[in-house]
C-alpha cells in the first residue's frame, strides 16, 4: 500500500489536488520539461511515472485509465505514441528533477522536472572499476624504486596528496583535475613524482 | 472569535523574537579557471558567456533550463 502523503493537500482540497496534478502531468507530457516548485514536482513524479507505465502497456484499457486522469485526448495520444516508445527500454525512473533556485516573489524553491527520453545506457558493473582502481594503486608500487621503506610509505602519501588536492583545489592542480574522471589519471600520474621525492628525501 | 485579553509586553515580544535565527548555508567551494566561487550543492548553476550575460542553467554538464 502506498504511504499517504504527509501534510496538507496541494491547492484547497483533494479534488483540487487531483486536478492540479493531472494538469501538471499533461503539461509535462506536452512540453517534456516544465518548471515548477519543488513540492509540486515531488508530488507529480509518482503520478506522471504511473501514467508512463500505463502508456508503455499501450492497450485500450490502459488508455482509458489514463484518460480518466488526463482528460485531454491529444496529450494522451502523444503520450502513448511518442513518449512510450522512447522509454520502452527504461525500467522506471522516467522523470528527472533538477533544483534551480528560489523564486523571486515568494522565495519558493523551484525545480525543472523533465522526462528522461535519452536512450538507456546500462550501468557498468562495479567490479571493472575496482579492477582499474586496484591497477592504478598497484602501478605506483611497481614503479617505485627497490627501497623497501619508500614502497611502504608510497600508498600513504598517495592518500594524503589526493585529499589535499580535493579539499584545497590548489590553483596549480585544479585546472588539470577539473574533471572527476580525469582526477584518477592525474593522481596516478602524480604519484610517481611523489615517490621520487620521497626517495630524494631519504 | 478569541482575542488576546492583555497587551503583550515588550519583553515577551523580544524574548520570542530572540529565537529567530538565520542558518548558515552549507556552501560548496569550486575553483574554475582560477576563479573561486561558492554555491549551494545539488543545484543548477547559471552559465555565463565572457561578457557576463547569463545564457542558461547547467547541472552536471547538462543544460536543464533557461534563465
Amino acid at each position: 500500500m502506498p504511504k499517504p502523503t504527509k501534510g496538507p493537500r496541494l491547492g484547497g482540497g483533494p479534488s483540487h489536488e487531483r486536478l492540479m496534478l493531472a494538469n501538471l502531468a499533461a503539461a509535462l507530457f506536452t512540453h517534456r520539461s516544465i518548471k515548477t516548485t519543488e513540492t509540486k514536482a515531488k508530488r507529480l513524479r509518482p503520478v506522471a511515472e504511473r501514467l508512463v507505465t500505463f502508456a508503455k502497456r499501450g492497450d485500450l484499457h490502459a488508455r482509458r485509465r489514463v484518460l480518466s486522469i488526463i482528460s485531454d485526448k491529444t496529450v494522451v495520444h502523444e503520450l502513448f505514441t511518442e513518449i512510450a516508445p522512447l522509454v520502452a527500454e527504461r525500467e522506471g525512473g522516467y522523470t528527472r528533477i533538477t533544483k534551480l533556485g528560489f523564486r523571486k516573489g515568494d522565495n519558493a524553491p523551484m525545480v525543472q522536472i523533465e522526462l528522461v527520453l535519452e536512450p538507456v545506457t546500462p550501468k557498468v558493473k562495479r567490479s571493472s572499476t575496482r579492477s582499474t582502481a586496484s591497477a592504478a594503486t598497484a602501478a605506483p608500487v611497481a614503479e617505485a624504486p627497490a627501497e623497501d621503506e619508500v614502497v611502504e610509505d608510497a600508498p600513504v602519501e598517495d592518500v594524503v596528496v589526493e585529499d589535499v588536492a580535493v579539499e584545497d583545489g590548489a590553483a596549480v592542480d585544479a585546472p588539470a583535475e577539473s574533471d572527476a574522471a580525469e582526477s584518477d589519471a592525474a593522481a596516478s600520474a602524480a604519484t610517481p613524482v611523489e615517490s621520487t621525492e620521497e626517495s630524494d628525501t631519504k | 472569535m478569541a482575542v488576546p485579553k492583555r497587551k503583550m509586553s515588550r519583553s515577551n515580544t523580544r524574548a520570542r523574537r530572540s529565537q529567530w535565527k538565520a542558518e548558515v548555508p552549507n556552501l560548496v567551494k569550486t575553483v574554475e579557471n582560477g576563479r573561486v566561487t561558492y554555491s549551494l550543492p545539488h543545484r543548477a548553476k547559471v552559465v555565463e558567456d565572457s561578457a557576463g550575460t547569463p545564457l542558461y542553467m547547467e547541472y552536471k554538464g547538462r543544460k536543464v533550463a533557461d534563465v
